[in-house]
Protein backbone atom coordinates (compact mmCIF):
# COMPACT_ATOMS: atom_id res chain seq x y z
CA UNK A 1 0.00 0.00 0.00
CA UNK A 2 3.14 2.41 0.64
CA UNK A 3 4.07 1.50 -2.36
CA UNK A 4 1.18 3.06 -4.18
CA UNK A 5 0.77 6.28 -2.10
CA UNK A 6 2.59 9.49 -3.44
CA UNK A 7 5.62 10.81 -2.62
CA UNK A 8 6.15 13.83 -0.53
CA UNK A 9 9.47 15.67 -0.93
CA UNK A 10 9.47 18.93 1.20
CA UNK A 11 11.34 22.32 -0.20
CA UNK A 12 14.09 24.18 2.47
CA UNK A 13 11.54 26.76 2.46
CA UNK A 14 9.05 24.57 3.21
CA UNK A 15 6.74 23.70 0.77
CA UNK A 16 5.46 20.27 -0.25
CA UNK A 17 5.39 18.75 -3.35
CA UNK A 18 3.33 15.44 -4.51
CA UNK A 19 5.55 12.94 -6.73
CA UNK A 20 3.68 10.43 -8.00
CA UNK A 21 5.03 6.97 -7.59
CA UNK A 22 5.75 5.07 -10.65
CA UNK A 23 3.50 2.25 -11.39
CA UNK A 24 5.99 0.21 -13.59
CA UNK A 25 7.02 -2.49 -11.26
CA UNK A 26 3.42 -3.15 -10.46
CA UNK A 27 2.94 -3.99 -13.88
CA UNK A 28 6.32 -5.83 -14.06
CA UNK A 29 5.01 -8.17 -11.32
CA UNK A 30 1.79 -8.50 -12.95
CA UNK A 31 3.49 -9.51 -16.42
CA UNK A 32 5.83 -11.65 -14.34
CA UNK A 33 2.53 -13.76 -12.60
CA UNK A 34 1.28 -13.91 -15.53
CA UNK A 35 3.94 -15.18 -17.98
CA UNK A 36 4.26 -18.61 -15.05
CA UNK A 37 0.67 -19.23 -15.32
CA UNK A 38 1.07 -19.10 -18.85
CA UNK A 39 3.66 -21.42 -19.14
CA UNK A 40 1.74 -23.93 -16.39
CA UNK A 41 -1.20 -23.84 -18.63
CA UNK A 42 0.51 -24.62 -22.04
CA UNK A 43 2.40 -27.28 -20.30
CA UNK A 44 5.61 -25.54 -21.81
CA UNK A 45 9.25 -27.58 -21.16
CA UNK A 46 12.73 -26.47 -22.55
CA UNK A 47 13.83 -30.16 -22.25
CA UNK A 48 11.88 -30.87 -25.07
CA UNK A 49 12.84 -28.06 -26.86
CA UNK A 50 16.16 -29.58 -26.57
CA UNK A 51 15.47 -33.29 -27.24
CA UNK A 52 13.10 -32.87 -30.24
CA UNK A 53 15.33 -29.92 -32.07
CA UNK A 54 17.25 -32.37 -34.17
CA UNK A 55 14.03 -33.65 -35.57
CA UNK A 56 13.76 -29.93 -36.84
CA UNK A 57 16.90 -30.54 -38.99
CA UNK A 58 16.13 -33.67 -40.06
CA UNK A 59 13.41 -32.26 -42.15
CA UNK A 60 15.02 -29.04 -43.49
CA UNK A 61 18.35 -31.49 -44.34
CA UNK A 62 15.36 -33.26 -46.24
CA UNK A 63 14.43 -30.17 -47.85
CA UNK A 64 18.17 -29.85 -49.70
CA UNK A 65 18.31 -29.55 -52.10
CA UNK A 66 14.82 -29.05 -53.64
CA UNK A 67 13.36 -30.83 -56.07
CA UNK A 68 13.72 -28.91 -59.61
CA UNK A 69 11.60 -31.16 -61.43
CA UNK A 70 8.13 -30.31 -59.33
CA UNK A 71 9.07 -26.38 -60.75
CA UNK A 72 7.35 -26.40 -64.00
CA UNK A 73 3.70 -27.76 -61.85
CA UNK A 74 4.07 -25.20 -59.36
CA UNK A 75 3.75 -21.93 -61.60
CA UNK A 76 0.08 -22.02 -61.65
CA UNK A 77 -0.73 -22.04 -57.86
CA UNK A 78 1.79 -19.61 -57.50
CA UNK A 79 0.52 -17.48 -59.91
CA UNK A 80 -2.99 -18.26 -58.42
CA UNK A 81 -1.80 -17.06 -54.91
CA UNK A 82 -0.50 -13.69 -56.46
CA UNK A 83 -4.02 -12.94 -58.23
CA UNK A 84 -5.80 -13.78 -55.13
CA UNK A 85 -4.24 -11.52 -53.29
CA UNK A 86 -3.85 -8.88 -55.77
CA UNK A 87 -7.57 -8.80 -56.45
CA UNK A 88 -8.47 -9.32 -52.65
CA UNK A 89 -6.46 -6.36 -52.32
CA UNK A 90 -7.52 -3.83 -55.10
CA UNK A 91 -10.71 -4.64 -54.43
CA UNK A 92 -10.51 -4.11 -50.17
CA UNK A 93 -8.59 -0.98 -50.56
CA UNK A 94 -11.04 0.70 -52.81
CA UNK A 95 -13.75 -0.59 -50.48
CA UNK A 96 -12.10 0.87 -47.47
CA UNK A 97 -12.29 4.00 -48.61
CA UNK A 98 -15.81 4.76 -47.78
CA UNK A 99 -15.93 2.51 -44.78
CA UNK A 100 -13.26 4.71 -43.40
CA UNK A 101 -15.21 7.93 -44.51
CA UNK A 102 -18.19 6.63 -42.30
CA UNK A 103 -16.09 5.62 -39.34
CA UNK A 104 -14.06 8.50 -38.85
CA UNK A 105 -15.88 10.66 -36.58
CA UNK A 106 -14.59 13.88 -37.29
CA UNK A 107 -16.33 13.73 -41.01
CA UNK A 108 -19.57 11.70 -40.05
CA UNK A 109 -21.25 13.56 -37.30
CA UNK A 110 -23.91 10.37 -36.78
CA UNK A 111 -22.70 9.05 -33.51
CA UNK A 112 -24.57 5.80 -34.46
CA UNK A 113 -23.47 5.70 -37.93
CA UNK A 114 -19.64 5.25 -36.57
CA UNK A 115 -19.61 3.33 -33.78
CA UNK A 116 -21.40 0.75 -35.97
CA UNK A 117 -18.93 0.83 -38.68
CA UNK A 118 -15.86 0.59 -35.94
CA UNK A 119 -17.78 -2.43 -34.80
CA UNK A 120 -18.23 -3.79 -38.28
CA UNK A 121 -14.66 -3.37 -38.55
CA UNK A 122 -13.11 -4.40 -35.55
CA UNK A 123 -15.59 -7.88 -35.62
CA UNK A 124 -13.99 -8.25 -39.10
CA UNK A 125 -10.24 -8.14 -37.66
CA UNK A 126 -11.35 -10.81 -35.30
CA UNK A 127 -12.03 -13.38 -37.35
CA UNK A 128 -9.17 -15.18 -38.34
CA UNK A 129 -8.49 -15.11 -42.40
CA UNK A 130 -8.13 -19.18 -42.22
CA UNK A 131 -11.57 -18.98 -40.51
CA UNK A 132 -13.04 -16.57 -43.47
CA UNK A 133 -11.68 -18.52 -45.75
CA UNK A 134 -12.79 -21.92 -44.65
CA UNK A 135 -16.59 -20.55 -44.53
CA UNK A 136 -15.85 -19.00 -48.09
CA UNK A 137 -15.21 -22.26 -49.39
CA UNK A 138 -18.23 -23.27 -47.87
CA UNK A 139 -20.27 -20.59 -49.85
CA UNK A 140 -18.22 -20.28 -53.18
CA UNK A 141 -16.92 -23.74 -53.27
CA UNK A 142 -13.35 -24.99 -53.28
CA UNK A 143 -10.83 -22.51 -55.22
CA UNK A 144 -9.38 -19.23 -55.27
CA UNK A 145 -12.79 -17.68 -55.50
CA UNK A 146 -13.15 -18.36 -51.45
CA UNK A 147 -9.22 -17.42 -51.15
CA UNK A 148 -9.99 -13.70 -52.62
CA UNK A 149 -13.00 -13.29 -51.00
CA UNK A 150 -11.00 -13.92 -47.55
CA UNK A 151 -7.88 -11.87 -48.65
CA UNK A 152 -10.84 -9.13 -49.96
CA UNK A 153 -12.23 -8.98 -46.35
CA UNK A 154 -9.19 -8.97 -44.20
CA UNK A 155 -7.41 -6.17 -46.22
CA UNK A 156 -11.67 -3.34 -45.78
CA UNK A 157 -10.74 -4.03 -42.33
CA UNK A 158 -6.93 -4.02 -42.08
CA UNK A 159 -6.92 -0.65 -44.26
CA UNK A 160 -10.05 0.86 -43.10
CA UNK A 161 -9.17 0.54 -39.79
CA UNK A 162 -5.34 2.37 -40.17
CA UNK A 163 -6.76 4.61 -43.03
CA UNK A 164 -9.85 5.68 -40.71
CA UNK A 165 -7.64 6.54 -38.00
CA UNK A 166 -5.32 8.83 -40.75
CA UNK A 167 -8.47 10.56 -41.42
CA UNK A 168 -9.59 11.39 -37.61
CA UNK A 169 -5.69 12.79 -37.09
CA UNK A 170 -6.04 14.82 -40.31
CA UNK A 171 -5.83 18.95 -39.58
CA UNK A 172 -9.50 19.71 -40.17
CA UNK A 173 -8.52 23.36 -40.64
CA UNK A 174 -8.57 23.29 -44.42
CA UNK A 175 -11.75 20.82 -43.84
CA UNK A 176 -13.45 23.88 -42.58
CA UNK A 177 -12.12 26.09 -45.02
CA UNK A 178 -14.23 24.04 -47.50
CA UNK A 179 -17.43 24.16 -45.32
CA UNK A 180 -17.22 27.68 -45.72
CA UNK A 181 -16.97 27.49 -49.00
CA UNK A 182 -20.38 25.80 -49.57
CA UNK A 183 -18.88 22.25 -50.04
CA UNK A 184 -20.70 19.50 -48.91
CA UNK A 185 -19.28 17.16 -45.93
CA UNK A 186 -18.63 14.63 -48.93
CA UNK A 187 -16.34 16.80 -51.14
CA UNK A 188 -15.16 18.56 -48.58
CA UNK A 189 -13.65 15.48 -47.68
CA UNK A 190 -12.71 15.17 -51.01
CA UNK A 191 -10.76 18.21 -51.43
CA UNK A 192 -9.22 18.69 -47.89
CA UNK A 193 -8.77 15.65 -46.34
CA UNK A 194 -7.83 13.06 -48.77
CA UNK A 195 -4.51 15.13 -50.46
CA UNK A 196 -3.23 14.63 -46.48
CA UNK A 197 -4.12 10.92 -46.71
CA UNK A 198 -3.64 9.70 -49.89
CA UNK A 199 -0.20 8.64 -49.78
CA UNK A 200 -0.24 6.92 -46.48
CA UNK A 201 -3.34 4.93 -48.12
CA UNK A 202 -1.52 3.80 -50.93
CA UNK A 203 1.40 3.02 -48.53
CA UNK A 204 -0.81 0.80 -46.16
CA UNK A 205 -2.39 -0.93 -49.25
CA UNK A 206 0.94 -2.03 -51.08
CA UNK A 207 2.10 -3.50 -46.97
CA UNK A 208 -1.17 -4.99 -46.67
CA UNK A 209 -0.55 -6.75 -50.29
CA UNK A 210 2.76 -7.75 -48.87
CA UNK A 211 1.21 -9.51 -46.09
CA UNK A 212 -1.47 -10.79 -48.32
CA UNK A 213 0.70 -12.51 -50.72
CA UNK A 214 1.93 -14.26 -47.55
CA UNK A 215 -1.40 -15.25 -46.23
CA UNK A 216 -2.55 -16.55 -49.51
CA UNK A 217 -0.12 -19.20 -49.82
CA UNK A 218 -1.39 -20.66 -46.58
CA UNK A 219 -5.15 -20.87 -47.43
CA UNK A 220 -4.88 -23.47 -49.94
CA UNK A 221 -4.26 -25.71 -46.45
CA UNK A 222 -8.26 -25.17 -46.20
CA UNK A 223 -8.99 -25.49 -49.83
CA UNK A 224 -9.22 -21.77 -50.92
CA UNK A 225 -6.86 -22.38 -53.74
CA UNK A 226 -3.35 -21.44 -54.62
CA UNK A 227 0.13 -22.77 -53.41
CA UNK A 228 -0.89 -23.54 -49.91
CA UNK A 229 -2.59 -26.50 -51.64
CA UNK A 230 0.78 -28.09 -52.61
CA UNK A 231 2.03 -27.24 -49.04
CA UNK A 232 -0.51 -29.38 -47.55
CA UNK A 233 0.08 -32.26 -50.17
CA UNK A 234 3.79 -32.59 -50.11
CA UNK A 235 3.12 -32.46 -46.06
CA UNK A 236 1.23 -35.58 -46.46
CA UNK A 237 3.17 -37.32 -48.46
CA UNK A 238 5.95 -36.41 -46.43
CA UNK A 239 7.64 -35.06 -49.76
CA UNK A 240 10.27 -32.99 -47.96
CA UNK A 241 12.03 -32.24 -51.31
CA UNK A 242 9.00 -31.21 -53.16
CA UNK A 243 7.79 -28.87 -49.94
CA UNK A 244 11.67 -27.31 -50.20
CA UNK A 245 11.09 -26.40 -53.37
CA UNK A 246 7.08 -24.61 -52.91
CA UNK A 247 9.00 -22.70 -49.98
CA UNK A 248 11.95 -21.47 -52.19
CA UNK A 249 9.92 -20.17 -54.91
CA UNK A 250 7.56 -18.89 -51.96
CA UNK A 251 10.42 -16.85 -50.37
CA UNK A 252 11.52 -15.92 -53.97
CA UNK A 253 8.25 -14.33 -54.99
CA UNK A 254 7.86 -12.51 -51.29
CA UNK A 255 10.97 -11.27 -51.44
CA UNK A 256 10.38 -9.55 -55.19
CA UNK A 257 7.42 -8.02 -54.30
CA UNK A 258 8.52 -6.87 -50.53
CA UNK A 259 11.19 -5.07 -52.73
CA UNK A 260 9.19 -3.69 -55.66
CA UNK A 261 6.58 -2.38 -52.40
CA UNK A 262 9.57 -1.07 -50.32
CA UNK A 263 10.52 1.12 -53.16
CA UNK A 264 7.45 2.22 -54.10
CA UNK A 265 6.36 3.03 -50.21
CA UNK A 266 9.56 5.48 -49.64
CA UNK A 267 9.01 7.03 -53.18
CA UNK A 268 5.24 8.11 -51.60
CA UNK A 269 6.69 8.96 -48.03
CA UNK B 1 -26.60 44.08 -46.43
CA UNK B 2 -25.73 41.80 -43.13
CA UNK B 3 -28.68 42.65 -40.04
CA UNK B 4 -28.87 40.90 -37.00
CA UNK B 5 -31.95 41.36 -34.70
CA UNK B 6 -32.28 40.40 -31.12
CA UNK B 7 -29.45 37.53 -31.89
CA UNK B 8 -28.44 35.52 -29.05
CA UNK B 9 -26.31 32.88 -29.07
CA UNK B 10 -25.93 30.02 -26.19
CA UNK B 11 -23.47 26.60 -26.76
CA UNK B 12 -24.64 23.67 -25.20
CA UNK B 13 -22.39 23.93 -22.54
CA UNK B 14 -24.77 26.99 -21.67
CA UNK B 15 -22.63 29.70 -22.62
CA UNK B 16 -23.68 32.35 -23.65
CA UNK B 17 -21.50 33.86 -26.36
CA UNK B 18 -23.70 36.57 -27.76
CA UNK B 19 -26.41 38.58 -25.91
CA UNK B 20 -28.89 41.17 -27.74
CA UNK B 21 -27.11 42.11 -30.90
CA UNK B 22 -28.21 44.16 -33.43
CA UNK B 23 -26.49 45.55 -35.79
CA UNK B 24 -26.90 46.44 -39.32
CA UNK B 25 -23.99 46.18 -42.16
CA UNK B 26 -24.16 47.88 -45.50
CA UNK B 27 -22.91 46.82 -48.73
CA UNK B 28 -19.09 47.42 -49.32
CA UNK B 29 -18.67 48.75 -45.91
CA UNK B 30 -14.87 47.94 -44.27
CA UNK B 31 -16.18 46.80 -40.35
CA UNK B 32 -13.43 45.92 -38.06
CA UNK B 33 -14.97 43.72 -34.57
CA UNK B 34 -12.31 44.28 -31.41
CA UNK B 35 -12.74 42.78 -28.45
CA UNK B 36 -10.90 40.55 -25.63
CA UNK B 37 -10.42 36.94 -26.73
CA UNK B 38 -13.24 34.82 -25.45
CA UNK B 39 -15.35 37.63 -26.13
CA UNK B 40 -17.71 36.20 -28.86
CA UNK B 41 -15.62 38.01 -31.59
CA UNK B 42 -15.45 34.68 -33.66
CA UNK B 43 -18.73 33.56 -32.68
CA UNK B 44 -19.98 36.91 -33.89
CA UNK B 45 -18.89 36.20 -37.73
CA UNK B 46 -19.48 32.69 -37.67
CA UNK B 47 -22.44 33.12 -37.35
CA UNK B 48 -23.41 35.01 -40.39
CA UNK B 49 -22.54 32.27 -42.84
CA UNK B 50 -23.95 29.74 -40.02
CA UNK B 51 -21.03 27.75 -39.37
CA UNK B 52 -22.59 28.62 -36.18
CA UNK B 53 -25.87 28.38 -35.68
CA UNK B 54 -28.30 31.01 -33.04
CA UNK B 55 -30.41 30.29 -30.35
CA UNK B 56 -32.28 33.57 -30.31
CA UNK B 57 -33.45 36.16 -32.84
CA UNK B 58 -32.28 36.00 -36.50
CA UNK B 59 -30.10 37.66 -38.99
CA UNK B 60 -31.10 38.97 -42.64
CA UNK B 61 -28.70 38.53 -45.44
CA UNK B 62 -29.85 40.60 -47.76
CA UNK B 63 -33.06 40.60 -46.82
CA UNK B 64 -33.29 36.28 -46.35
CA UNK B 65 -33.57 35.03 -42.97
CA UNK B 66 -30.76 32.88 -42.92
CA UNK B 67 -31.79 30.94 -39.57
CA UNK B 68 -34.57 29.57 -41.78
CA UNK B 69 -31.87 27.73 -44.35
CA UNK B 70 -31.19 24.13 -44.71
CA UNK B 71 -29.01 21.61 -45.83
CA UNK B 72 -28.35 22.92 -49.82
CA UNK B 73 -29.27 26.76 -48.98
CA UNK B 74 -27.28 26.98 -46.08
CA UNK B 75 -24.26 25.96 -49.12
CA UNK B 76 -25.86 28.32 -51.19
CA UNK B 77 -25.40 31.41 -48.85
CA UNK B 78 -21.81 30.58 -48.02
CA UNK B 79 -20.86 30.25 -51.75
CA UNK B 80 -21.93 34.01 -51.52
CA UNK B 81 -19.78 34.72 -48.34
CA UNK B 82 -16.02 34.32 -48.34
CA UNK B 83 -14.07 33.54 -45.31
CA UNK B 84 -10.48 33.98 -44.47
CA UNK B 85 -8.98 32.03 -41.01
CA UNK B 86 -5.97 32.94 -38.59
CA UNK B 87 -4.09 29.97 -39.93
CA UNK B 88 -5.17 30.25 -43.42
CA UNK B 89 -6.62 26.33 -43.18
CA UNK B 90 -4.85 25.56 -46.63
CA UNK B 91 -4.75 22.42 -47.98
CA UNK B 92 -0.68 22.18 -47.35
CA UNK B 93 -0.12 19.16 -49.18
CA UNK B 94 -1.21 20.39 -52.80
CA UNK B 95 0.13 23.24 -54.87
CA UNK B 96 -1.02 26.82 -54.85
CA UNK B 97 -3.20 26.89 -57.99
CA UNK B 98 -5.48 23.82 -56.77
CA UNK B 99 -6.19 25.56 -53.49
CA UNK B 100 -7.83 28.12 -55.50
CA UNK B 101 -9.38 25.98 -57.74
CA UNK B 102 -11.70 24.53 -54.59
CA UNK B 103 -13.71 27.54 -54.80
CA UNK B 104 -15.40 26.09 -58.19
CA UNK B 105 -15.89 22.90 -57.20
CA UNK B 106 -19.96 23.28 -56.30
CA UNK B 107 -20.48 24.38 -59.62
CA UNK B 108 -18.63 21.29 -60.95
CA UNK B 109 -20.95 18.06 -62.70
CA UNK B 110 -20.35 15.15 -60.67
CA UNK B 111 -17.34 13.78 -62.89
CA UNK B 112 -15.16 16.91 -62.53
CA UNK B 113 -16.03 17.16 -59.31
CA UNK B 114 -14.90 13.49 -57.88
CA UNK B 115 -11.99 13.37 -60.58
CA UNK B 116 -10.94 16.91 -59.85
CA UNK B 117 -10.65 17.88 -63.03
CA UNK B 118 -10.91 22.01 -64.27
CA UNK B 119 -12.25 23.26 -66.96
CA UNK B 120 -9.60 25.80 -68.87
CA UNK B 121 -11.72 28.88 -67.66
CA UNK B 122 -11.64 27.61 -64.30
CA UNK B 123 -7.81 27.68 -64.20
CA UNK B 124 -7.62 31.22 -66.06
CA UNK B 125 -10.00 33.01 -63.51
CA UNK B 126 -8.13 31.16 -60.63
CA UNK B 127 -4.80 32.45 -61.92
CA UNK B 128 -6.45 35.67 -62.44
CA UNK B 129 -7.38 35.80 -58.27
CA UNK B 130 -3.36 34.64 -58.00
CA UNK B 131 -2.25 37.92 -60.14
CA UNK B 132 -4.85 40.05 -57.73
CA UNK B 133 -3.09 39.36 -54.72
CA UNK B 134 0.49 39.24 -56.52
CA UNK B 135 1.56 35.71 -56.20
CA UNK B 136 1.05 34.14 -59.37
CA UNK B 137 4.47 33.12 -60.27
CA UNK B 138 4.06 30.70 -56.93
CA UNK B 139 0.79 29.21 -58.74
CA UNK B 140 2.50 25.57 -59.07
CA UNK B 141 4.34 25.27 -55.62
CA UNK B 142 3.16 23.28 -52.72
CA UNK B 143 1.75 25.64 -50.07
CA UNK B 144 3.87 24.11 -47.13
CA UNK B 145 7.08 25.96 -49.00
CA UNK B 146 5.36 29.41 -49.10
CA UNK B 147 5.44 31.97 -46.16
CA UNK B 148 2.91 33.01 -43.95
CA UNK B 149 2.16 36.43 -45.50
CA UNK B 150 2.30 34.01 -48.84
CA UNK B 151 -0.35 31.83 -47.90
CA UNK B 152 -2.74 34.33 -46.51
CA UNK B 153 -2.71 35.66 -49.76
CA UNK B 154 -3.21 32.04 -50.99
CA UNK B 155 -6.70 32.01 -48.98
CA UNK B 156 -7.52 35.48 -50.38
CA UNK B 157 -7.15 34.42 -54.01
CA UNK B 158 -9.08 31.73 -53.10
CA UNK B 159 -12.03 33.82 -51.44
CA UNK B 160 -11.65 36.22 -54.69
CA UNK B 161 -12.49 33.00 -57.10
CA UNK B 162 -15.52 32.40 -55.04
CA UNK B 163 -16.87 36.16 -56.27
CA UNK B 164 -18.39 36.47 -52.59
CA UNK B 165 -20.47 39.89 -51.66
CA UNK B 166 -18.97 39.45 -48.09
CA UNK B 167 -15.66 38.76 -46.73
CA UNK B 168 -15.38 37.12 -43.25
CA UNK B 169 -12.30 37.23 -41.38
CA UNK B 170 -11.07 35.40 -38.63
CA UNK B 171 -7.95 37.41 -36.94
CA UNK B 172 -6.37 37.19 -40.46
CA UNK B 173 -3.02 39.06 -39.59
CA UNK B 174 -2.58 37.46 -36.09
CA UNK B 175 0.00 35.10 -37.11
CA UNK B 176 1.99 37.48 -39.24
CA UNK B 177 4.50 39.71 -38.30
CA UNK B 178 3.90 43.33 -38.36
CA UNK B 179 5.18 44.50 -42.03
CA UNK B 180 3.44 41.54 -43.72
CA UNK B 181 0.13 42.23 -41.70
CA UNK B 182 -0.16 45.91 -42.91
CA UNK B 183 0.37 44.59 -46.48
CA UNK B 184 -2.24 41.74 -45.90
CA UNK B 185 -4.61 44.50 -44.39
CA UNK B 186 -3.90 46.82 -47.66
CA UNK B 187 -4.94 44.00 -50.01
CA UNK B 188 -8.05 43.81 -47.86
CA UNK B 189 -8.79 47.87 -48.19
CA UNK B 190 -8.11 47.12 -52.29
CA UNK B 191 -10.61 44.67 -52.51
CA UNK B 192 -13.32 46.06 -50.15
CA UNK B 193 -12.85 49.44 -52.43
CA UNK B 194 -12.60 48.73 -55.91
CA UNK B 195 -14.79 45.11 -55.97
CA UNK B 196 -17.05 46.85 -53.34
CA UNK B 197 -16.94 43.43 -51.11
CA UNK B 198 -18.62 44.05 -47.71
CA UNK B 199 -15.18 43.30 -45.02
CA UNK B 200 -16.35 41.90 -41.47
CA UNK B 201 -13.01 41.45 -39.83
CA UNK B 202 -11.85 40.25 -36.32
CA UNK B 203 -8.67 41.76 -35.31
CA UNK B 204 -6.43 41.81 -32.13
CA UNK B 205 -4.51 44.86 -33.46
CA UNK B 206 -6.43 47.99 -32.82
CA UNK B 207 -3.72 50.35 -34.16
CA UNK B 208 -4.18 48.53 -37.43
CA UNK B 209 -7.96 48.23 -37.16
CA UNK B 210 -8.36 51.94 -36.65
CA UNK B 211 -6.14 52.44 -39.65
CA UNK B 212 -7.85 50.45 -42.21
CA UNK B 213 -11.61 49.92 -41.09
CA UNK B 214 -14.36 52.55 -41.85
CA UNK B 215 -16.54 51.07 -38.72
CA UNK B 216 -15.42 50.04 -35.43
CA UNK B 217 -17.58 47.41 -33.45
CA UNK B 218 -16.84 46.51 -29.64
CA UNK B 219 -18.05 43.60 -27.95
CA UNK B 220 -17.34 42.90 -24.80
CA UNK B 221 -18.52 39.56 -22.78
CA UNK B 222 -21.12 38.81 -25.64
CA UNK B 223 -22.99 42.55 -26.08
CA UNK B 224 -22.11 45.21 -28.30
CA UNK B 225 -20.90 48.26 -26.65
CA UNK B 226 -19.14 50.54 -28.94
CA UNK B 227 -20.58 50.72 -32.63
CA UNK B 228 -19.04 54.08 -34.55
CA UNK B 229 -16.50 55.15 -37.21
CA UNK B 230 -12.57 54.61 -36.36
CA UNK B 231 -12.01 58.19 -36.68
CA UNK B 232 -15.12 58.08 -33.35
CA UNK B 233 -12.38 55.78 -31.11
CA UNK B 234 -10.54 57.45 -28.38
CA UNK B 235 -8.55 55.90 -25.13
CA UNK B 236 -12.09 56.15 -23.54
CA UNK B 237 -13.73 53.98 -25.72
CA UNK B 238 -11.15 51.27 -26.07
CA UNK B 239 -11.45 50.83 -22.68
CA UNK B 240 -15.02 50.36 -22.21
CA UNK B 241 -14.63 47.72 -24.95
CA UNK B 242 -11.59 45.97 -23.11
CA UNK B 243 -13.00 46.46 -19.60
CA UNK B 244 -10.88 49.38 -18.48
CA UNK B 245 -8.16 46.84 -17.08
CA UNK B 246 -6.56 46.03 -20.24
CA UNK B 247 -6.17 49.39 -21.96
CA UNK B 248 -2.19 50.04 -20.26
CA UNK B 249 -1.48 46.44 -21.82
CA UNK B 250 -2.91 46.72 -25.79
CA UNK B 251 -1.45 50.33 -25.83
CA UNK B 252 2.03 49.22 -25.07
CA UNK B 253 1.54 46.52 -27.31
CA UNK B 254 -0.05 48.62 -30.08
CA UNK B 255 3.63 50.73 -29.67
CA UNK B 256 5.86 47.90 -30.15
CA UNK B 257 4.45 46.70 -33.18
CA UNK B 258 4.30 50.58 -34.39
CA UNK B 259 8.15 50.94 -33.72
CA UNK B 260 8.89 47.21 -35.29
CA UNK B 261 6.16 48.74 -38.30
CA UNK B 262 7.44 51.65 -40.57
CA UNK B 263 4.32 51.21 -42.81
CA UNK B 264 1.87 51.90 -40.61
Amino acid sequence: MNLLSPKKIQLPNGKMVVEKRSVTPLIIIVLLLFTIVSINITEFKLEVIVKQINRLFVIIDEMIPPNVEYMPSLWQPLLDTIKMSLIGSVLGAICALPVAFFAASNITKNRLITTVVKFLLSLLRTLPTLVVALIATYVFGLGTMAGTIAIYLFTVSYVGKLLYEQIENANMDSYEAMQSLGLTSMYSFRYAIMPQVIPNYLSTTLFCFEGNVRYAAILGYVGAGGIGLMINESIGWRNYANLGMIILMLVVTVFIIETISEYCRKKLM
Amino acid sequence: MIEFIDVEKQYPNGLTALKNINVKIEQGEYVAIIGLSGAGKSTFIRCINRMHGITEGSIYINGMDIRLLKGKGVRKLRRSIGMIFQSFNLVTRTTVLKNVLVSYVPDLPFWRKITGIFTKEQKINALTALDKVGILDKAYVRVDQLSGGQQQRVALARTLAQAPQIILADEPVASLDPVTANLVMEDFRKINKELNMTVVMNIHHVELALTYADRIIGIRSGEIVFDGNASDVNDEVLSLIYSGQEVEDTSANESTISEKNPVA
